[in-house]
């Protein structure tokens, strides 16, 4: 059996500081990890192979400049089985759409795999879109905001996945797409340094367009539907109201705000 | 949080004093994960409530040391290590360092169980590796050095416990004061690195007849003496032990018979540039602890970071920490060219490139001079708080009476490690004492 798990290293958003002249974030020296859904999502691929009693190979799939390189490291020793990073200057700027079309030829290539494992979004553009995306251009089934998965077999898998009602147990046709929606208080493995000098002795490859086929205009930002006009931080809000007070007396001043407010 | 960290609009960014990008990628991926693994299980409060309620040291967090890989990476691989490098090991040093500015953990797992447990491994037969060591790079045992005696520990070579030889066995006599980890041992197994003198006294060379053995904490004859109240390191234990008619076997003799002085040399090197690399981390952490609380605490209108009787101290001990950093890489780099060679002898003066008094002579400067820093740089820090910085809720205090402990006598006083280098320097005629 084999999962790909697609990844992507992202800015650490609790590192992120913004220029309070151009509005716009600063890269310089914010370090990247790898995204938190993605993680949660390999986290789940690993759980899972470690429960069927079937050979199970997991390939951690990327998309991103060569020191996305290092978010493939860690997936190797959280516990992948090799990676693939999709590097080249072709691939760059490329929006949902591009991405999705990248990442399911590069699955293709890759070869028969019965569950892509994506995470429900990445932290960074915030769209929740790929992962779907991916399941429509390889014509496969999708589950989305998972949350655990508990079984699978050659032909089927059965996860549970999170509604605004509660959750629904699904069991669905492989090969499938699981976006994975990270659980509340979910600690991710910490791998250890036995298993990051492994790590290193794994299979890594780095493809190119050209290892995917088609047309460069296909591709990145040629390849894309959606134009950016403009990235802005919204303006920073007010300072707030604290009111810190007995509770009668904070209840009285909150209900005499909202009702002078016209919010009530 | 400190409630001072929460300022309006939102929480401060944290002052990080740390650079990554002289990293390899996986040095990257250790630090990301030890440093995760700390925040579950050993964040600072944690650290000074340890302190505050005394040795044994928390079994579950000696296994998740383990579990993590930091105990005895440099082992070579086929005998249950890593095979990492000294390089490697410093950093992990560093960043224990850093997660336990009290010393402790790298005093009992790096400076002694890494340290010294990696000469115990490259000595000892596979009886001992096999029962000893590689159950110790588990977490599962307990293995230290005993040389100190309580005639003294900085004149390594006179010291007054005794081996003879009774059959296939040896039978074993003395005390040994200051030992670090006895209540761990005996609460989880193990044992020490005990040198004995196993043959007469030469007089101008008492360093001949020393031989270093492999004695279990169990050994019947073997006494445990009530562990000492230190000042600081205080999650650690720091015990003795007598030893009447202990007898071990010859197999539990460490190398060969009357070499244990080289060996111990030997030791002294590895844990010093352990205790070196933690000694940078822990100044890390109190400048970067520091930082943020002068940054925000106002005293006559303006942040105390922005008076220069605060700041031009903190930038002097944090120019010396990273100078102090560069100074462990370099011996790091040394030391790894130490045990690449194959066929290296000890003090042949055949390594690579240096020789290994040139190595210790490097390895003495950071021995002396960066547990001080951090020692001094606490004590600044404690300055620069007030009355916060003389508490035990902030770690400082913590720190100051914990890294004391390597600047008067553990792994080598001060000017033991000054005769070093200056034997070095000015050349053996110099030597202070003979
Ligand atoms: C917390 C702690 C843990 C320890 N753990 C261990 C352990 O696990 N195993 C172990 O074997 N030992 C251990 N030790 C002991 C340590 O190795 C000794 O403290 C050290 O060797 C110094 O010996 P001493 O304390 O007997 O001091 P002494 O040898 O009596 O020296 C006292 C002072 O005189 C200075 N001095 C010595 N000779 C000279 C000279 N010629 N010229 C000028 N100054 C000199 C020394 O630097 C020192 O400051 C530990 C010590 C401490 C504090």
């Amino acid at each position: 059996m084999r999962f790909v798990v697609c990844v992507k290293q992202v800015p650490d958003t609790t590192e992120i500081e913004v220029d309070e002249e151009t509005g716009t974030i600063i890269r310089e020296g914010v370090p990247s990890v790898l995204n938190a859904f993605d993680e949660f999502a390999l986290n789940l691929a690993v759980e899972l192979k470690n429960e069927v009693e079937e050979d199970v190979e997991i390939v951690a799939l990327s998309m991103g400049p060569p020191q996305a390189k290092e978010a493939l490291n860690k997936c190797l020793a959280i516990g992948a089985d090799r990676a693939v990073l999709l590097t080249d200057m072709v691939f760059a700027g490329a929006d949902t759409w591009a991405t999705s079309v990248t990442l399911s030829r590069a699955i293709k290539n890759i070869g028969k795999t019965d569950i892509v494992f994506m995470g429900q979004e990445a932290s960074d553009g915030n769209t929740a879109q790929v992962g779907p995306e991916v399941a429509a251009h390889m014509g496969i089934p999708q589950l989305t905001f998972v949350t655990e998965v508990e079984s699978v077999n050659n032909s089927h898998v059965v996860a549970k996945k999170e509604t605004d009602e509660g959750f629904v147990r699904i069991k669905c046709e492989t090969p499938v797409m699981i976006a994975c929606m990270p659980t509340p208080g979910f600690e991710p493995r910490i791998p250890n340094i036995r298993e990051i000098m492994k790590a290193k002795k794994k299979e890594y490859q780095e493809w190119s367009h050209e290892d995917l086929g088609g047309d460069p205009s296909e591709y990145g930002l040629d390849g894309s539907e959606s134009v950016v006009i403009k990235t802005y931080s919204p303006p920073p809000k007010g300072e707030g109201i604290i009111v810190d007070d007995e509770p009668e007396v904070a209840v009285k001043k909150l209900m005499d705000f909202f009702e002078d407010e016209g919010i009530l | 949080m400190p409630v001072w960290a929460i300022f309006k609009g939102g929480i401060m960014a944290r002052t990080k004093l740390s650079d990554d990008r002289d990293l390899t990628e996986e040095q990257r991926l250790f630090k990301e994960s030890l440093l995760e693994w700390a925040e579950r299980n050993m964040p600072l409060d944690r650290v000074i409530k340890m302190n505050r309620e005394g040795h044994p040291y928390p079994r579950e967090l000696i296994k998740g040391l383990a579990d993590l890989g930091v105990i005895m990476g440099t082992v070579p691989e086929e005998r249950g290590g890593m095979g990492l490098t000294w390089k490697d090991q410093a950093l992990i040093a560093d960043i224990i360092g850093y997660i336990d500015p009290s010393i402790a953990t790298a005093a009992g797992f790096m400076a002694v169980e890494t340290g010294w447990g990696f000469t115990i491994d490259r000595h000892a037969n596979d009886e001992i590796r096999k029962k000893y060591v590689q159950p110790a790079i588990r977490g599962d045992k307990f293995i230290g050095i005993a040389t100190t005696e309580p005639g003294g520990g900085s004149d390594v070579a006179n010291f007054k416990c005794t081996g003879e030889k009774d059959g296939d066995e040896w039978v074993l006599n003395g005390e040994k004061t200051f030992i670090s980890g006895v209540e761990e041992a005996k609460q989880i197994g193990g044992g020490y690195w005990v040198n004995v003198r196993t043959g007469e006294k030469v007089p101008g060379a008492a360093h001949k007849n020393m031989t270093a053995f492999f004695v279990p904490i169990d050994s019947e004859g073997l006494t445990p003496t009530e562990p000492y109240d230190d000042a600081g390191r205080n999650s650690i234990s720091t015990g003795g032990f007598i030893m009447e008619d202990v007898r071990v076997p010859e197999e539990y003799m460490l190398g060969e018979k009357d070499k244990g002085f080289y060996y111990t040399m030997e030791g002294f090197d590895n844990a010093r540039i352990l205790i070196g690399a933690s000694a940078v981390g822990v100044t890390r952490r109190i400048l970067e602890e520091a930082a943020d609380y002068i940054k925000e605490r106002e005293v006559f209108g303006s942040p105390l970071a922005k008076y220069e009787g605060i700041q031009f101290e903190f930038v002097e001990r944090y120019t010396e920490m990273e100078a102090s950093r560069l100074m462990v890489n370099k011996v790091a780099d040394m030391q790894d060219t130490r045990y690449d060679e194959e066929g290296w002898a000890e003090r042949s003066g055949k390594a690579k490139t240096y020789s290994p008094t040139e190595i210790a002579k490097w390895i003495s400067m950071i021995k002396y001079k960066v547990p001080h820093l951090a020692k001094d740089t606490a004590d600044d820090a404690m300055h620069w708080l007030g009355a916060a910085g003389y508490s035990s809720e902030y770690i400082f205090e913590t720190a100051w009476r914990g890294v004391m402990s390597y600047c008067v006598g553990a792994e080598g006083g001060a000017n033991i490690q000054k005769i070093v280098i200056g034997r070095e320097t000015l050349g053996k005629d110099y030597v202070p004492y003979k």
